[in-house]
Parts: C-alpha cells; structure tokens; sequence
C-alpha cells in the first residue's frame, strides 16, 4: 500500500534534472539554433564545466560523510597557483609541479580532518577557517602577481588534447573521476561507511563503524580532488588568483541539486554530474539569448536554493504522504521524530548553527 | 450508550463518535467505529499498530476526513476533516512529541501558541502569570518556578505543561475532550505516575479523556473504560472493573502471548562455559558489578531509572565509557569505547531509542541490515548487490517484516516494530556470541514483540548470550530464566527459576525485601 502512490509519479521526482535539460536545449535550439545547436557550444560546456563537475564530486565525499568542506575553493585556487607558480617562477619539473600541488590538497585535507575529528571543531567552521587561511598562504607565495603561464606543450596538452570529436581531454579525466568516485561511494564498504557516518554517526559508530577515520578521509579526499582540479585548471585556462571562489558556490549547488536526482536524499555523483550540466546549458542558452554576464551567478545561486527547499519539501510531503498512506502507528512511537524527517540537505544545513 | 440519545444527554458526553469509517486506497483502516466518551471519564484507547487507533485519533483531529460517520463534541456536531471545527468545539491534543521549546521558560512556553495577554502590544507580565498559576494548578503544578527553562524539568512535568498549554490555548473555547497519545511511552518508570496524576486532575475537572497508550499497567490504575481496537473494528468496549490482564491481551492479539512464556520455560538454563566474564564494572552509577553468563542464558536486567539498568549494557558494549573493570569473552578483553573491537568479539548490542542510536533512518532497510558486516559481500572489488539483496530478503522474510520485499526503502517508512525487526536482523546475521539489548520492545506493538521474543529465544537456543535490559518487568518475566535486579548501581537480587516472576522482581526493584548480594 505504500508502493501505490509511487508508481504514479513517472520518475519525474527523481529524473526532473533529465527533464529539465532535455526543455533547455529543446527551448534554446528552437531559439537560437545556429548558436546554441552547435557542436562547438556543446564542446565548450563540456570541457568548461569539468572543473565544476570535479569541485562537486570532491565535495560530495564529505558531504555524504556529513561534513562541509568550505575550503575546497581556496584548496583549487593554490593548487592551480602552485602547479603554474613552481613550473615558471621555480623552473620545476612539470610532473614535480604537480605533484607539489596534489600532495598540498591532500595535506590541506589532512588539517581539515584534524581539527574536525580529534578538536571536535565543526566542519563547517573549521573548513570556513581553513579557506582564508589557504587564502593566505597563497598571497605568501604569489606575493599577489599573478605567476605566467606555463608555455611547455605536454603542460597545454595535459587537458586541452583533442580526442574523439574534438572534445578536450580533460571531459575524459573527468569520466574517470566520477567512476572512481561513484565506485567508491556506492560499490566499497568504504562508501557504505562514508553514508552511515553522514546518515548518523552515533549509530553508526554503534554498529561499529569508525566515525572519525571516515571523516578524516573524507575530507582528504576532498582536498585531494580540489587539488586534482585545481592542476587541470590551472593547464586548461591559466593559473588566476581568484577563480577559487568563483567555483565554491556552483560546486554546492551541484553537489546539493545531484542529492535531489537519481537517489534522492543521497549525495550521489551521477545526480552531481547531472546537476552541472543542466545548470551550465541553461547559463549557456541564457546567455546566448540575453547577452547578460550575470547569469552565472544568479543561477547557481537560485539553483542552491532551490535545490535544498526542493529536497525538504520532498522529504516533508513523503512522510506527509507516509503517515497518510498508512492506517495506523504513524502518531506512535513509530512515527519519525520531526528533526529525522527532512533529510540530509536540512541536516546539513542545521549543521552550521551547532558547534560540535 | 451509544443509542438515541437526547440533545441534552449528549452534552454530557465529552465525545460521541459514531460510525466513523475510513479507508486508504480501498483498504480499510477504521470500519464503522463508536465510541462515547462521557465528562470526566478516562478513556483508555488499545490496540496493535495498524488496528486504526491513529487513524481515529486523526480523524478526531481533523487531520483526516472519515468517508463515513459522524463526531459531536459535548453534544455540538463536529464539522469533520477541519482542524478548526475540532479545536472550536473544545477538542485538545497532546502528542507524544510534546512540542515544547527546551530552552524557553514555563511561562513563555504557555502562551507561545495562544498569545500572551497584553495591553498596547505590551505583555501584562502579573496578569500572565497569574493566569499560568491557576491554570497549572489544574493538573497540580501550582509550585512550578515559571522562569526556569523548560528543559531543566523532568519528562512528566514537561507533559504537564504540554497538557496545560494544550487545554488553555483560547480563553473563548472551553476544553471538553483531551487525547493523550502515548503520554507515557518515553516517560521513565518513577515518573509515570506523577503524569497519571496529572491526567486524574484533568479529568476532575470534567474534561473526558482519551487515554491512548501500550502500556497495560497504566490502563488498570488509571482508566474508567477501555476500548479495544483490532483490524479497525472495534473489538469491545468495556469498564476496566470488567477486565483482567489476560483477557485485555487476549483482546488486543489473541493468544500469540502465551506460547512465549511456554517456551522460554522450556530452555535448559545453564550448559558450557562461561562466555561473558564481568568483573568489578564501573560505569555511572554501576558500582563493583560482577557478572558470568553461559551460552543460552536469557539474562534479563531490571532496576528503576537510575539503578544503574539503562548505563550496564551500553558500558560493556563500549557505547558509553567504563570507569573501571574488566569485560571479557571468551577470554579475550573487550576495551571501553570502542565498538568495532566489542563486535570483533562477538558482542552484539541493540540501544535503546532506535532513532537516534538503533538506526539509520535515511538509508534503506537493506544498508542498515548489512551494515553491520559488510565482508560476505566484498567481492571482487565491489559488494556483491545480489547477495546483499538476498540476504535482506533472507532475514525479511524470517523476521516478518512489513511490508516485505521493502528492503530497498528507507528505514524511516517502516513502523516502529519493523525497524526494530529490521536492527535485530543487523544484529543476530553476525551470530553473535553475546547479544545486549536495551528496551528491545519499547514501542513496539504486542505481535512485533512477540515475533522478537521468539528470535531471541532462537538466538539462545542456538547458544548465544542473550541479556536483556528492560524497564517492563512484564518482559523480563515471560523471556528470562534469570533476572538480575540493579538498585543504587549494585546487584542486589539474582532470581532463578519460579522467583523470575513479576511480583518478585518488582520488589527488589523496589527494595522492599531484604538485600541479597549476587555472588
């Protein structure tokens, strides 16, 4: 009898970011269609958006293990820096240069995890701290002066080398990521545990689980992916100083809108990746249209919020639903104290107003 | 009493419902139901999850609209399915979720829903608190401090507020009907009769009360009538002089109850060696405590609330910390804290509120199955769906869970006796050499929890150390072959064989016979 009421709504709940994308470029191609239709256009949104579509992905791992991590964006702006900054103004190597950069990502991680796990810090203030203080160290290195380009072709080439249709390398690196990521997260006891500690971590460390070494973990991964991102960032449109934080918000809005898609409740990666692309073809087709710059910003920004408002209004009208469905026991014990009825975005999001 | 009546005998009864019949998607959850409540009576309403007691109470609530049946409050006619037509003519609810705000003052707490008095937007301070003094007398509260911060009270005075908030909201609508839903499901054993106090007050008044609880006791001490619902028929309505325990359970299930106190009989009580090795625990108010177990012991644990009965379980488990003392089993040391060792050595340990400590409610019932041993399916790089899947339906199906075949939903959609079917299954898949359980039947319905007795008297058959915290002595008595009573942090009884019994653990409990040390 709870299964009924399901079946009718078509997935439109879960594949609503399908839909949406299909009446974009529906809308847009009938629109303008020798702008927006072009194989250039969708190259463009696909290579430019992969950094975005990596932020999210790395985000998301706290995320499920019910940690922010606000430092992400300061995290790929001097990973981007350094990898460019040891290459021209060092003369390092370039694979040195790199791996600089992914090992400072992953000890940034590393902190994080430090003062969230064994200080009991709140994530979402101990990563906020963190982000200015990586914002500092990268004003100590640059001294403010933006580093040059690296010019050497294998650095060029890492992201920009065209394969099949003439796509950038860099979509490729992202297909990888995502199935490492969603390997990890959806098919490892690891990923298990990363969603038990994010669902309750006082029942999870009672059903054994190690809380803390998967919050820990979670957020070097994140670091380390920020770092990852920040490389090709930096290779695929030069290092500049202030991107980071351009990218923090959209990667939220993605990681929070993937959470409504697909498995709804769930911070998944596929609804992450599903989330940047329909945000960036409407930006896109938006833009092609109106010609405004502001788009960008009061997309992602609207995006985010719906995207939570959406998840608890579906959370609350389901267990509406619920106690409606059922005949009985919904106002007994069995039913759902309020606070665990409206799902990880809420949960998150109350998060920032209790310091752990 | 639920013929023709007259306009005037029917004011005199705080409710009259009758022939209300609902159903959802063609299932029936409550079929043509009466029931008359008359002022000042307390009225105990019974029945399994699912018997339609819920649906009832919404109905009354105007949370549902009932596809047939009408409902008259104090002789005025209810406009069904409107929350404003149930409170207009004098219908009160209280929840279990009493809806207050911990960090608020009494008083404040009071007039949040109904408005402080006031002159010129100003709040009249002298007349508000006058009025919250009066009004709290009325459930016996009259010395209540109004400044301090709800959350420093007890749980039963808490419901004491919520239940004067909830019959002073309107100066305009007099209260003729309270429904009490599960007033005391959370409420610990030594204050439980302070609330049924509280509701006697009410009642003196001349407001009718619906009494809706799991709790056979209270039904016995406090209410006037009973009424029984099973597969949202009606199954009887009659006064509480009328019935006895057996036939009041008899009622609500049918003879399910009996065959477990037949069977735990059965169980020979003490074979092998000792498997969980207790010495001088400390934890809380847990004092020295020694304890040895054998496999197929049902160790039951009984005590007051702080005897020492809710911290003993969680402590060897490693859930909350040990002072001192050492836990072993089968000779090997378990460390304090640290739950994923205390598993490794075959412990196994069910908390008691499972939503905060028991389960995972966003994930699905498969994930909280499975989460407690994940390397059966890690194969080959990744877990193995299908024997995940068919291993949740292998315990689905043996511990009868509904709605079966659900596995993939979230833990939260199914009722309380299933999630808890579902956190047993987590657990006993491990086999567990010893297994804890703290209030294992709290809010669960009677068949549920006759389905997890048989479980873990299975589990102890096939030589698991079962020990089972409770605060329903009831429980103890039917599922353990031995009871160890817990008073001021100390064992003070452990009764075996034909003194496992109600009335004898409910005396050491109490400390009224002389003090025995467990050697």
């Amino acid at each position: 009898m709870i299964t009924a009421p399901r079946s009718v709504n078509m997935g439109f709940d879960r594949f609503s970011g399908l839909y949406l994308w299909a009446l974009f470029i529906v809308v847009f191609g009938i629109w303008t269609p020798d702008l927006f239709l072009s194989a250039d256009t969708a190259r463009s949104v696909a290579s430019s958006q992969a950094i975005v579509a990596m932020l999210g992905i790395a985000l998301l791992i706290p995320l499920a293990a019910g940690c922010y991590d606000l430092s992400i964006g300061a995290t790929i702006n001097l990973s981007a820096i350094l990898a460019a900054w040891l290459q021209t103004n060092q003369e390092w190597g370039i694979w040195q240069s790199i791996g600089v950069a992914i090992i400072t990502g992953a000890v940034i991680g590393l902190v994080n995890g430090f003062i969230v796990v064994r200080l009991h810090v709140s994530s979402f203030i101990a990563t906020l701290g963190m982000a200015t203080v990586i914002g500092a160290v990268q004003t100590i290195v640059t001294d403010q002066s933006q580093p040059l380009p690296p010019t050497a072709s294998l650095w060029l080439n890492l992201t920009q080398y065209k394969i099949f249709g003439g796509v950038q390398i860099v979509v490729l690196y992202l297909v990888v990521l995502a199935l490492i990521v969603w390997w990890v997260l959806e098919h490892t006891p690891a990923g298990r545990y990363i969603h038990a500690t994010g669902g309750n971590p006082e029942a999870a460390r009672l059903s054994g689980v190690k809380v803390g070494q998967w919050q820990w973990l979670s957020l070097i991964g994140s670091g380390t992916i920020a770092a990852v991102a920040g490389v090709f960032y930096s290779s695929l449109s030069g290092p500049s100083l202030t991107f980071g934080a351009s990218l923090l918000l959209p990667a939220f809005a993605a990681a929070f809108l993937g959470s409504t898609q697909l498995q709804p409740g769930r911070f998944n990666v596929w609804g992450t990746l599903i989330a940047v692309y329909v945000l960036a073809t409407g930006v896109r087709g938006l833009q092609f249209v109106t010609g405004v710059q502001w788009l960008n910003d009061m997309f992602n920004g609207v995006a985010l919020i719906t995207a939570v408002a959406f998840a608890v209004w579906r959370q609350r009208s389901k267990a509406a639903g619920r106690r409606r469905g059922r005949g009985d026991g919904g106002g007994g014990p069995d039913s759902v104290p309020p606070q665990r009825d409206d799902g990880d975005a809420v949960r998150l999001t109350g998060e920032s107003a209790t310091v752990r | 009493m639920t013929g023709e009546s007259s306009p005037a005998e029917a004011a005199r009864h705080a409710l009259v419902a009758r022939g209300l019949s609902k159903a959802f998607g063609g299932v029936p959850a409550l079929s043509s139901v009466d029931l008359t409540i008359a002022s000042g009576e307390i009225h105990a309403l019974l029945g399994e999850n699912g018997s339609g007691k819920s649906t009832f109470i919404k109905i009354l609530s105007g949370f549902h609209r009932p596809d047939a049946g009408e409902v008259t409050i104090a002789g005025a006619p209810v406009s069904l399915g409107s929350p404003e037509s149930a409170y207009a003519s004098g219908c009160r609810f209280v929840h279990q979720d009493l809806g207050l705000v911990e960090s608020a003052s009494v008083l404040d707490n009071l007039y949040l829903n109904a408005g402080f008095p006031s002159r010129l937007g100003t709040i009249r301070g002298r007349v508000a608190r006058a009025r919250a003094r009066a009004e709290l007398a009325i459930v016996g509260l009259e010395g209540l401090d109004l400044r301090v911060p709800v959350a420093t009270l007890s749980p039963a005075v808490k419901t004491g507020i919520a239940v004067t908030r909830a019959l002073l909201r309107d100066e305009n609508v007099e209260a003729k009907l309270l429904v009490l839903d599960e007033p005391t499901a959370t409420l610990p054993d030594n204050e439980v009769q302070q609330l049924l106090d509280i509701v006697r007050q009410v009642a003196s008044t001349g407001v009718g009360v619906l009494y809706v609880t799991h709790r056979l006791d209270e039904v016995f001490e406090l209410a006037d009538t009973v009424t029984v619902l099973r597969d949202g028929h009606r199954a009887a309505t009659e006064p509480v002089t009328a019935l006895d325990r057996r036939r009041l359970i008899n009622l609500l299930v049918g003879s399910e109850f009996d065959d477990i106190r037949a069977a735990s009989a059965v169980i020979p009580s003490e074979r092998g060696d000792t498997v969980l090795r207790v010495r001088g625990l400390e934890a809380g108010p847990l004092q020295d405590v020694d304890l040895d177990a054998r496999p197929g012991d049902i160790i039951g644990i009984a005590g007051i609330t702080g005897s020492g009965r809710e911290t003993i379980l969680g402590s060897l488990f490693g859930a909350t910390p040990r002072q001192a003392g050492t836990v072993e089993v089968d000779g090997e040391l378990v460390p304090s804290m640290r739950p994923s060792v205390a598993m490794a050595r075959g412990i196994a340990y069910l908390p008691q509120d499972r939503k905060v400590h028991g389960g995972l409610m966003q994930l699905s019932a498969r994930e909280n199955l499975t989460l407690s041993d994940l390397s059966p399916f890690w194969k080959r790089l990744h877990l193995n769906r299908r024997e995940e899947i068919s291993e949740a339906e292998h315990w689905f199906e043996r511990l009868a869970v509904r709605p079966s075949g659900g596995h993939d939903k979230t833990l939260a959609t199914f009722s309380g006796g299933n999630q808890q079917k579902v956190l047993f299954g987590k657990w006993l898949r491990r086999n567990p050499k010893v297994f804890l359980l703290d209030e294992p039947t709290q809010g669960v319905d009677v068949g549920a929890k006759a389905e997890l007795h048989r479980q873990l008297l299975a589990a102890a058959e096939a030589g698991s150390v079962v020990i089972v915290s409770s605060s329903d002595v009831d429980e103890l008595a039917a599922l353990c072959h031995r009871v160890l009573v817990l008073r001021d942090g100390q064992i003070v009884a452990d009764l075996t064989g034909s003194d496992v019994s109600i009335v004898s653990i409910t005396r050491e409990c109490l400390g009224t016979s002389r003090k025995v040390v467990a050697s």
